[in-house]
């Protein structure tokens, strides 16, 4: 049975998911000890800045969640009391589709980013390297490692803009053929011209230009980026070789006028000049935008684009979850069809068994045949008892693919009185007889 | 039997348009890519009418402005082909086979006509000439195509349209260079065109300009692209004025159709 233990931006404060974060070195030794835990028998540990998930598999269901929850609090050196209040805690099919939906960005505080698929990746080759895994949580994490990408790349969640800086560079693409090679100026140097600034420039814009009122700070802001300072004053010529102008400074009237702009253009030669005006109260005339060849968003502008992009990710993640869903089914019914195993194979060991005792006990009365006919005798009845099984075994099968493999595998324990070594569902469950590459035969 | 298939070429010529440009709105991959293939159907069957028209009597590939619509209408479709399938420029499918279809469209409208005895005596000239100046307005369809489509997306960020609206056409950057290429190749093969025109003329020992739309017609077309592209290289004049500009030229060049035979 799956179990996953988790906290994420939701559920848990910040200070709290930094405590019980763990690092990714750590996790190695971590996954030992956890798994050294009663009745873990596969683990995985994902900790990102915003979520700490651990997933297990166990033979104790019922225990499955206090022990981790007990293995975290102890491990993180954090109060169980409290843990268990900012704690979620999802069994059997839901783990596997609340993975699903992590590995997808679903459960993202960003709708939809990218970069968790990579965290999960990283999180399974660590369990994988420290030997954490097994079957199931093998086949669990490569369904929804495929899946994810799968359903990322058919939805397409991740093409729309849901920041202001991903919004600016998606104009920007909206212009020119290509960001490479493309001349930023950027006019402030405060935090989210920057952040703006620092994502144009992982774009690979060709050169960024800063200028503010403080020129040292221009310098500085210009040596974190790789870009070049530029005093304040020589920002109208400036505006002759950009393309893309990104201000937010903190003046209270516009810093570039019209006019500014419109003396620039001749020297443009008809390049189109981009403004992302993110200041507020604005740094650019809004009448700028009516001259040929320049286009200007501000705030609001970008945030409509912003808002768009979300309601494009919400859409996305609905269909998302819909492909999301096949895929845990598919995986719940493998899951289901792989605990049978035991069942099946008890069941056949059960009418075979019987067809021994009744050979012994007709010993006397075949004692005339020769080992030939006997063999005869021992080979027919072995014969009648796999026709007996083909039907159930059938039926138990399709069973499982209704999702119902559960309840048939109970009925078929009581109906053949069958004895499962090691408790309920048998020492050697599906997964773990997959280990040993066990058929039902 | 070349009327029959015209008819046939214009239907899928006009349903391919029709396929194609809800593709593009709709944002539909599969309704392109049909547009897609019954407009390579439709290309096909024209280009066949067209090797028909040439093979049946005086072997002459223009005899008038109907011939003249439904070679330069399967030139444009070609070039759309190349165009939508070599570069995949989102949103040309708006423009360029719709375009094609109503050239093809008035061409089955139009009467087909003899050419004249005076035409035949100069078969090689003009040969040269409605080769080189048929396949100039084609690629001047193309810069026309690209001036709407850059209006078109110009207006779009002026007016701050959503995202959305904006990704169904190319960059900016991308119309407006795909346009000017077009404008050059035009523009050259319009020139060799005229040129080829007044050779044919002259040894026709005839006047070398008539006031006549035929005549009229390219001249001016040819001042508007000359005046374009001297002023893009001198000044580097594009935008709205470039593609208002360039449209005017290619409705210009159109407009010789009408001194055409009919």
């Amino acid at each position: 049975m799956l179990t996953l233990v988790g906290m994420n931006h939701r559920s848990a404060p910040l200070d709290l998911r930094e405590r019980a974060c763990f690092a990714e070195d750590q996790l190695e030794a971590a996954l030992a000890r956890l798994r050294a835990c009663p009745g873990i028998a596969e683990a995985m540990i994902l900790a990102t800045c915003n979520r700490v998930e651990i997933l297990v598999r166990s033979d104790d269901p019922a225990g499955a969640a206090a022990t981790v929850r007990a293995f975290l609090a102890s491990e993180r050196g954090i109060d169980l009391g409290v843990l268990e209040g900012h704690v979620y805690v999802h069994e059997g099919p839901r783990a596997a589709r609340h993975l699903f939906g992590v590995a997808c960005g679903l459960d993202s505080m960003i709708l939809g980013e990218p970069q968790i698929l990579g965290q999960v990746k990283r999180a399974y080759e660590a369990a994988r390297r420290g030997q954490a895994t097994g079957p199931v949580l093998d086949r669990l994490l490569q369904n929804a490692l495929f899946a994810a990408k799968r359903t990322r790349s058919a939805t397409g969640i991740s093409r729309h803009a849901v920041s202001v800086a991903y919004a600016a560079a998606k104009l920007a693409r909206s212009l020119f053929d290509d960001l490479r090679g493309r001349r930023v100026l950027l006019l402030g140097a405060g935090k989210i011209t920057e952040l703006a600034a620092r994502h144009l420039v992982s774009q690979g814009v060709g050169s960024l230009t800063i200028a503010n009122r403080t020129y040292a700070r221009a310098q500085t802001l210009a040596e974190s980026l790789s870009g070049t300072a530029l005093p304040w004053d020589d920002v109208p010529k400036a505006l002759e070789r950009v393309d893309i102008v990104l201000t937010g400074t903190a003046a209270a009237t516009p810093v570039i006028t019209r006019e500014t702009v419109r003396r620039a253009l001749p020297a443009r030669r008809g390049q189109p000049l981009l403004f992302v005006d993110i200041a507020v109260p604005r740094d650019v005339e809004p009448e700028t935008n009516t001259l040929a060849g320049v286009y200007l968003y501000d705030v609001d502008d970008l945030q409509e684009i912003v808002d768009d992009g979300l309601g494009e990710r919400r859409r996305a993640a609905e269909e998302a979850w819909r492909l999301l869903d096949m895929e845990v089914v598919a995986f719940d019914r493998w899951r289901q069809v792989a605990d049978l195993g035991p069942t099946i194979a008890a069941l056949r060991e059960r009418l075979h068994a019987v067809g021994r005792e009744e050979i012994a006990r007709f010993g006397r009365r075949l004692a005339p045949l020769g080992e030939a006919e006997r063999a005869v005798v021992e080979e027919l009845l072995r014969a009648v008892v796999q026709k007996i099984l083909h039907t159930p075994t059938v039926t138990l099968k399709a069973a499982a693919d209704r999702g119902e493999a559960a309840r048939f595998a109970a009925l078929y324990r009581q109906i053949f009185g069958l004895d499962l070594p090691g408790g309920e569902k048998g020492e050697g469950s599906g997964p773990q007889r997959l280990i040993r590459g066990g058929k039902d035969e | 039997m070349t009327r029959g298939l015209l008819e046939i070429a214009i239907v899928l010529h006009a349903t391919g348009a029709a396929a194609s440009f809800a593709g593009e709105l709709r944002k539909r991959a599969a309704w392109t890519r049909a547009g897609a293939l019954i407009l390579s159907g439709a290309f096909v069957l024209e280009l066949a009418v067209l090797a028909m028209l040439a093979a049946s009597g005086p072997a002459v590939p223009v005899r008038g402005g109907a011939d003249y619509l439904l070679a330069l209408g399967c030139l444009v479709l070609g070039l759309h082909l190349v165009l939508s399938l070599g570069r995949g420029l989102p949103g040309i499918a708006l423009v360029l086979p719709a375009a094609s279809a109503a050239m093809v469209a008035v061409a089955l409208v139009l009467p087909s006509t003899p050419p004249s005895g005076a035409a035949l005596e100069q078969r090689g000239w003009l040969v040269a000439h409605t080769v080189v100046a048929t396949s100039g307005m084609a690629a001047l369809a193309v810069a026309f195509a690209m001036a709407i489509l850059f209006l078109v997306k110009d207006r779009a960020l002026k007016l701050k349209r959503s995202v959305r609206m904006l990704e169904r056409f190319p960059p900016l950057e991308t119309i407006d260079r795909v346009g000017f290429h077009a404008m050059l190749w035009g523009f050259s093969l319009l020139t060799l065109g005229i040129a080829t025109g007044l050779a044919m003329k002259a040894e026709l020992h005839r006047p070398l300009f008539a006031w006549s739309a035929k005549e009229v017609f390219p001249i001016l077309a040819w001042l508007v692209f000359a005046f374009l592209l001297s002023a893009r290289r001198a000044r580097g004049i594009s935008g709205r004025r470039f593609a208002l500009l360039a449209i005017a030229g290619f409705a210009l060049g159109i407009l010789t159709v009408l001194g055409m035979p009919r």
